[in-house]
């Protein structure tokens, strides 16, 4: 079909304002926050499920790509079309369709902003529980396909952990309910489970039922100051062995306490070698007791412990600590963050190690590494700044990354915990799944025989 | 494009953090009209994309009201880059219709308004009594002379009585030049040879494009106040009363947030009512909508960004005040459910 053909079709869809072909939006729709890139055809913003089947269809019948993508703010390139094709930018699909109070739960749309619906349970004492660094413009639906998690993972688990039921678009524009209002079902395959996190290659969420908590009473943040990351890494191990399970357990390396600082000097981290912040949340005497207990666990290995004083101070810290990734970009006029090899999960056993080898990596490849990360539950996030106009410094960013990656599959742990696979990830499935990746293709092809959803992403 | 405007463009690293505070992507909600978006086009203009009506919706949208800059965690100066941009394509004669009319309006009668009426009309009978020399000197602006002569009056009539003159042969300062993209040296070459003449050190205005440009634009120093800076320092020396009143207070963003004037008109508002905040205020202000020649060449997107910054207003109060007839004018143009005054509307309240 030509180009202007299509364009009339999706322009019936969707209506004229709906779906734009101009040079300016194209290129805004090539990229994410990672290095992938690819440009699009169209770009289209969708109000239903109704209309997307309709794409889908579409484009399955003219083989074209279809790429589905909510804030953009991804770092694999997961929403980048990198085989041209449509693009469907979910964000206007951001109604909250059902409150259900009496279940802890809701129904959303998938376009609808992390902090935005958070803000809207609030009034009723809940929240959605998964906080990643980007809650303030990331959708549900993007959270949803990579199963994105945050600061707060170590205590209350993944995206995956609160979807109920997903409404889903298959490749041939079937539309299909998966999961279950109940609390626990196990009719049939867990198809919710499939999609979750299939970064929109099996097919395009539409819908969701997600599970709510009701929000804590208390909250109290520690401080701990040690002299290098390897020392914290112990002292992770030991906090988290001693049964307690802080609300968050950050790790900051000494570049990314002045990142902070210097993004706002009002937070004031201690300087040190790393800094562990600690979060504990439940009622006032499970705060206090938990509290008490890190203290305890970090006392040998820490140089100084100390709590917020204040609420403000607490909403200081993570607010600074939620835009870090970006702000080490700060600590050099002319260098700038590149999000490769920045996501790594290992076993919360491998942490000291792996530290120690992210210090080897950077000295072998001379590049400053920093360290950061929800290191609670064993995911590091690596940040290396470059002269964006040097060729010589991005070869060794990408000779650095590769090695943190093979590293981190070496020890039993994962490329990436939660910023997805993408393309950017997607040449390490191979090594770190084996055959299971021959599974995943078998799956993509029987749901997308024809291969237009997503394609060139997560290896499939 | 300049090498610091490349490694401007090269900080953003697209976290999309700006998504969530961008007043026009908050309205557009396609990607090109977000300051991420406008980084990339940015980019691609130095990278050879064409330019078409597209690239220029995404790169004149801008407001330039800053608050992208202010929340960006990676350091990049989105704003800068703009209105660089903007130059640039102006240079090529790429440019919409509502940048060459200001421009040629701008150039050729003084006032971006197209106005060809006596400009300083608005002194009345007071034109006959200036001072030829003062250390103060107040700049009224296109906006306040034309479309607002009376408050324009008041406020001169206050700042009269410290021993300040105006200009003989004020013309625009160069703002609206400036943020679209033209060139605005002869505007100010005119302005600054009257402001030497009357040997003043000082240069007074009401309005927050006007400051900002006298402050950082022009080719020469300046010292320079807002009117509401002057007159807190003053205060005991106005006389006021208190009013039985509840009013909130809009910061024009380029007072504000570009130049850090937060206190002085909440010190002056205070000093003669109850001052209750609009839900975003000080660096983080919503937008007027009006900014960077957005209002004259995008009306209707001007209007609904106005109608959002109004929804901040909070219940039960009497007035919406501000401290720019550019964002007074736009705030009006939304149909707010309360009057909209200047900080000196209030004071001449409180002096009567």
């Amino acid at each position: 079909m030509q180009k202007s053909d299509l364009l009339k079709k999706l322009q019936e869809i969707v209506g004229d304002e709906h779906v734009s072909a101009s040079a300016a939006e194209l290129y805004c729709y090539s990229c994410d926050a990672s290095q992938i890139r690819g440009m699009p055809d169209f770009v289209i913003r969708p109000a239903s499920t109704e209309q997307i089947s309709k794409i889908v269809r579409l484009a399955n019948e003219n083989e074209i790509p279809v790429t589905a993508r909510g804030a953009g703010t991804g770092l694999a390139g997961g929403a980048v079309p990198v085989e041209g094709g449509i693009v469907l930018d979910m964000s206007s699909m951001n109604r909250i369709l059902e409150t259900d109070l009496d279940n802890l739960q809701v129904t959303i749309e998938p376009g609808i902003v992390q902090e935005k619906m958070n803000e809207a349970l609030e009034p009723y004492g809940l929240f959605f529980p998964p906080d990643p660094g980007s809650s303030a413009m990331c959708t549900l639906g993007g959270l949803i396909a990579n199963n994105g998690s945050g600061m707060r993972s170590v205590k209350y688990g993944t995206t995956r952990n609160y979807v109920l039921g997903l409404e889903v678009v298959l490749a041939d524009g079937t539309v299909i309910n998966t999961g279950s209002k109940a609390s626990k079902s196990v009719a049939g395959y867990s198809l919710t489970d499939l999609f979750v996190g299939s970064e929109g290659t099996l097919g395009i969420i539409t819908k969701a039922t997600l599970r709510l908590r009701a929000l804590p009473k208390e909250r109290s943040v520690l401080l701990a100051s040690f002299e290098d990351p390897e020392l914290a890494g112990q002292a992770v191990v030991k906090v988290l062995s001693s049964g307690i399970v802080p609300s968050a357990c950050e790790i900051l390396d000494r570049n990314i306490i002045d990142a902070i600082n210097t993004y706002d000097p009002h937070v004031g981290l201690p300087q040190a070698g790393a800094i562990l912040m600690f979060e504990v949340d439940g009622t006032e005497n499970t705060v206090r007791e938990g509290i008490e207990m890190i203290k305890d666990a970090c006392s040998t290995l820490a140089t100084s412990i100390r709590a917020a004083s204040d609420k403000k101070e607490r909403d200081e810290i993570w607010a600074a600590r939620r835009l870090v990734g970006a702000a080490v970009s700060r600590l050099d006029p002319l260098r700038t963050r590149v999000y490769v090899g920045e996501d790594i999960g290992v076993p919360i056993k491998e942490l000291p190690g792996m530290l120690h080898k992210v210090r080897e990596i950077s000295e072998e490849f001379k590049i400053p590494i920093m360290t950061y990360g929800h290191i609670g539950d064993g995911n590091l996030h690596t940040g290396m700044c470059i002269d964006m106009l040097s060729d010589a410094e991005w070869e060794k960013l990408n000779m650095a990354a590769d090695k943190i990656h093979r590293t981190a599959i070496g020890i039993g742990g994962t490329v990436t915990a939660e910023h997805g696979v993408g393309s950017a990830r997607a040449p390490y499935l191979g090594l770190e799944l084996g055959k299971a990746l021959d599974v995943m293709i078998l799956i993509k092809n029987a749901l997308d025989p024809k291969g237009i959803l997503n394609p060139g992403k997560m290896g499939v | 494009m300049n090498d610091e405007d490349m490694r401007s463009i090269l900080k953003c690293v697209r976290c999309g953090t700006c998504r969530a505070v961008c007043p026009v992507f908050d309205v557009n909600g396609w990607e090109s009209s977000g300051s991420r978006g406008r980084m990339l086009v940015a980019h691609g203009i130095s990278q050879g994309l064409e330019v078409d009506q597209g690239v220029l919706d995404s790169i004149n949208t801008c407001t330039t009201c800053g608050l992208c800059e202010e929340i960006c965690p990676s350091g990049a100066s989105p704003v800068k880059v703009i209105e660089n941009i903007r130059h640039q394509l102006v240079l090529q004669g790429k440019m919409t219709d509502a940048q060459k009319l200001i421009r040629a309006d701008a150039l050729e009668k003084g006032n971006p308004l197209g106005e060809s009426q006596d400009r300083m009309a608005w002194l009345g009978d007071s034109r006959n009594d200036l001072p030829e020399k003062s250390d103060y000197v107040f700049f009224a602006g296109c906006l306040a002379s034309y479309r607002y002569p009376e408050i324009t009056k008041k406020t001169f009539d206050i700042l009269r009585k410290f021993g300040v003159t105006v200009l003989e042969e004020e013309v625009c300062c160069g703002s609206p030049l400036l943020r679209t993209g033209s060139d605005p040296s002869e505007l100010m070459s005119k302005n600054l040879e009257q402001i030497k003449k009357i040997g003043a050190h000082t240069v007074i205005t009401g309005c927050a494009g006007c400051y900002t440009t006298l402050k950082n634009d022009f080719p020469e120093e300046l010292n320079v106040l807002h009117v509401t800076e002057f007159l807190a320092d003053r205060l005991a020396e106005l006389d006021l009363k208190k009013l039985d009143l509840k009013v909130t207070y809009h910061d024009p963003c380029h007072l504000g947030r570009c130049n850090g004037v937060f206190d002085a008109p909440r010190q002056l508002i205070k000093a003669v009512c109850y001052l209750e905040e609009m839900k975003s205020n000080r660096e983080k202000s919503k937008c007027c909508g009006a900014g960077g020649g957005v209002l004259k060449g995008y009306p209707e997107l001007s209007l609904e960004l106005s109608k959002n910054r109004l929804e901040e207003i909070p219940k039960d109060v009497d007035y919406l005040v501000t401290a720019c007839p550019l964002c007074r004018t736009n705030l009006k143009r939304g149909n707010p459910k309360v009057d909209v005054l200047d900080v000196i509307d209030l004071l001449e309240m409180a002096m009567e």
